[in-house]
């Protein structure tokens, strides 16, 4: 009864919306997040106005949403509350729990034609394995990045090392490692040999060793997970000895958001962030740097990451084929050529590395090509149903092996055993 | 107290101002100088205004402060009246239920705010309030913690005083307004400074319920510092966060004496 009370009232709520507009104007609303500096929201607006210059029946709203987190905050409750937005950038592994709250609407039945299925099929596969589950496409990759190293080359020629060589397997790394660790004569260290930044969200770069360590996290269901194999607990094995054992990390829980800083200064010779530090690091950076892949045990390897497109249930048939048609303006290769050069964001479609404007910015700035080129060895980001607790009970496993609270193996499985008990209801 | 013990006091004192002021004092250092001593304490570090530039231009700043402004003093001026209300009905009145009643306006102390954004969010939007002040507004003009907080002043008046002004031929909206109220100033101040600096800093709920420049405090506006992705520039951030923060630390300063005095009468530690 209630509800149907609010539902009528939102009813008359878009209608009283609708009438205000000029007569076949579409209204979207859109929700964005920002992770990095540099202007990302202005680029959004300006890319936004130049669709409505374009196409003048349609009305875009974008909605500066916080932080990832803040952005499904916002958009569930909207949802809920009668009032999901028409499009939203979310995070990609955010499809299952989207999807569990019966939110979220695939784009299949808007692709019809062959050209819509070759648009679809012409991103990164890498990125589609976070958007596509049953054969069905709910998201659409467009904020998307991926881990690299980044090395500093006047750090590797006082070393003695090659500085146009960077460590390309897990012995090099730590090899080189020890050559570019340096302590002063009281015995403090001045400089690390490497970084892997461990707060907040350490289940992300761990992904990498682990899919270079030929293991796997969890299925692309998202119903099992496989914390307690052995490639697993290798991977957090060696990621716990860089510190203890080679002695060429810092020790403890390194931060993310001091990376870069501490790249910039000296402290560490090599770092693994995202390319989304791409352009804070080429306007930063006082010295000459390089951008590798991720040095490979078994294999290359890294995880995807970062915001899809989702279309949202409540919306009219005419709204969502306005929103699609923003999508696939947007994701067209110039347009997301802009993007790609305000943000550090890796271009989701390889047409988009064809166009000349990107030709010319690669040529100016090679180091842009690594993400690309890494994209054939990316896998899927960590993502289950209940995606947000069962990521937090392996950071907090990271965390007790990385600080030594607990054996590695021992975090490990008892990681499995809880994440187990949670994703039971979903088998 | 020996003259030894008060020096071990001031000195105990002096170590924790100091420990808590550390992260202000940070923060003005890293605001004023370049970037590159954020972590490098030299006297001679040049000094600039260039990261308030930034920070003020990244976002529509001037608006934001407009909104918050409007925004705490709806919410204090409402938590006045009807906390003022709600408190003398409780304190000096006997109707049925009255207990009752009062377990359950302290009951909503114990709820989180947070867990009922989604029932909230529901309500605004069916009252088509979503994105405007009033909505951001509304979930807190009814506020347990200052029915209870000024009703238990309100008990502390002395009866006599009430029945005083009865005598007199004052009616009870007279006798709250010209007994209760101005006995109850301290009490008033101090819950004031609380509500304000709660409101001033309130983030997740503004960003939920509101979409546009025109409605958004701003705390909204701070958060686009938060690049978690591309590293944090802290001499920018501390800029905003001072810029945004120097209105309250402005009052607070000069109006310090009365605040303490008054936090000490009201009891509020």
């Amino acid at each position: 009864m209630l509800d149907k009370f609010f539902k009528g009232a939102a009813t008359a709520a878009a209608f009283s919306l609708a009438t205000a507009l000029p007569a076949g104007a579409v209204d979207l609303q859109f929700y964005f997040p920002v992770a990095v500096g540099g202007g990302a929201a202005n680029t959004i607006e300006a890319l936004s106005n130049a669709y409505m210059e374009a196409n003048p029946d349609v009305k875009i709203d974008p909605v500066y949403s916080g932080s990832y987190q803040d952005t499904i905050t916002k958009v569930i409750t909207a949802a809920r509350g009668g009032n999901a937005p028409q499009l939203a950038v979310a995070l990609s592994v955010d499809m299952f729990t989207l999807l569990d709250d019966d939110l979220i609407l695939p784009f299949d039945d808007f692709l019809e034609t062959d050209a819509d299925m070759a648009w679809v099929n012409g991103f990164y596969p890498a990125f589609m394995e976070n958007s596509q589950v049953d054969g069905k496409t709910y998201g659409i990759p467009f904020q998307r990045s991926t881990p690299v190293l980044y090395w500093n080359k006047e750090a590797f020629k006082e070393a003695g090392l090659d500085p146009e060589t960077p460590p390309a397997t897990w012995d090099e790394m730590v090899e080189m490692g020890k050559a570019l660790t340096k302590t002063d004569a009281s015995g403090n260290t001045t400089q690390w040999g490497v970084r892997i930044p461990t707060s907040g969200f350490p289940y992300w770069l761990f992904q990498g060793l682990v899919i270079e360590n030929g293991g796997t996290l969890a299925n692309a269901e998202g119903t099992e997970t496989y914390f307690d194999s052995a490639p697993v607990i290798e991977a957090a094995q060696y990621l716990v000895d860089l510190s203890t054992k080679h002695k060429v990390m810092e020790p403890g829980i390194l931060d993310w958001g001091a990376t870069p800083k501490d790249f910039f200064e000296g402290r560490s010779a090599m770092v693994w962030t995202t390319t989304g530090n791409l352009t804070n690091m080429r306007n930063n950076a006082p010295f000459d740097f390089g951008v590798a892949m991720l040095p490979a045990n078994m294999q290359r390897g890294a995880p995807t990451g970062g915001g899809n497109f989702y279309l949202f249930k409540g919306t009219s048939d005419e709204q969502l084929a306005a929103a699609v048609d923003f999508i696939k303006w947007i994701t067209a290769p110039e347009q997301a050529a802009k993007w790609t050069m305000a943000t550090g964001y890796v271009a989701p479609r390889p047409a988009t590395w064809e166009t000349q404007t990107m030709k010319d910015y690669a040529a100016g700035f090679p180091q842009v090509l690594t993400a690309r080129d890494q994209l054939e060895h990316a896998k899927a980001e960590l993502s289950t149903h209940e995606n947000q607790r069962v990521t937090q009970i392996l950071n907090d496993a990271l965390a007790a092996a990385i600080t030594g609270q607990k054996p590695v193996e021992t975090a490990l499985k008892e990681a499995q055993a809880k994440a187990d008990a949670v994703l039971k209801a979903y088998r | 107290m020996s003259r030894y013990d008060r020096y071990l006091f001031s000195t105990g004192a002096g170590l924790l101002a100091l420990i808590w002021v550390l992260p202000l004092l940070y923060a003005v250092w890293t605001a004023f100088h370049p970037s590159a001593y954020e972590a490098n304490f030299t006297l001679s570090a040049p000094l600039t205004f260039e990261n308030f530039a930034k920070a003020w231009n990244a976002a529509p700043f001037a608006r934001y402060f407009f909104n918050t402004f409007v925004l705490v003093t709806v919410i204090t001026g409402a938590q006045f009246v009807l906390c003022t209300l709600a408190a003398y009905g409780f304190a000096r009145f006997r109707f049925p239920g009255r207990d009752i009643l009062f377990g359950l306006v302290l009951l909503q102390l114990l709820v989180m705010p947070d867990v009922l954004i989604v029932e909230n969010y529901r309500i605004i939007h069916a009252l088509g309030l979503v994105d405007t002040l009033a909505a951001i507004a509304l979930p807190y003009v009814a506020s347990g913690f200052g029915v209870f907080l000024i009703r238990q002043t309100f008990m502390t008046v002395p009866a006599e005083l009430d029945d005083a002004a009865r005598i007199e031929g004052a009616g009870p909206l007279s006798i709250l307004w010209r007994v209760y109220v101005p006995l109850a100033k301290p009490t008033y101040l101090a819950y004031g400074l609380v509500s304000i600096s709660h409101h001033w800093n309130n983030f997740l709920w503004p960003l939920i319920v509101t979409n546009s420049t025109e409605t958004r405090p701003v705390t909204v506006g701070l958060s686009v510092f938060a690049t978690t992705d591309s590293g944090v520039e802290w001499s920018v951030i501390n800029a905003a966060t001072l810029m945004t923060s120097a209105p309250l630390l402005l009052a607070f300063l000069l109006f310090q004496r009365q605040f303490v005095q008054s936090f000490m009468r009201a009891g509020i530690k």
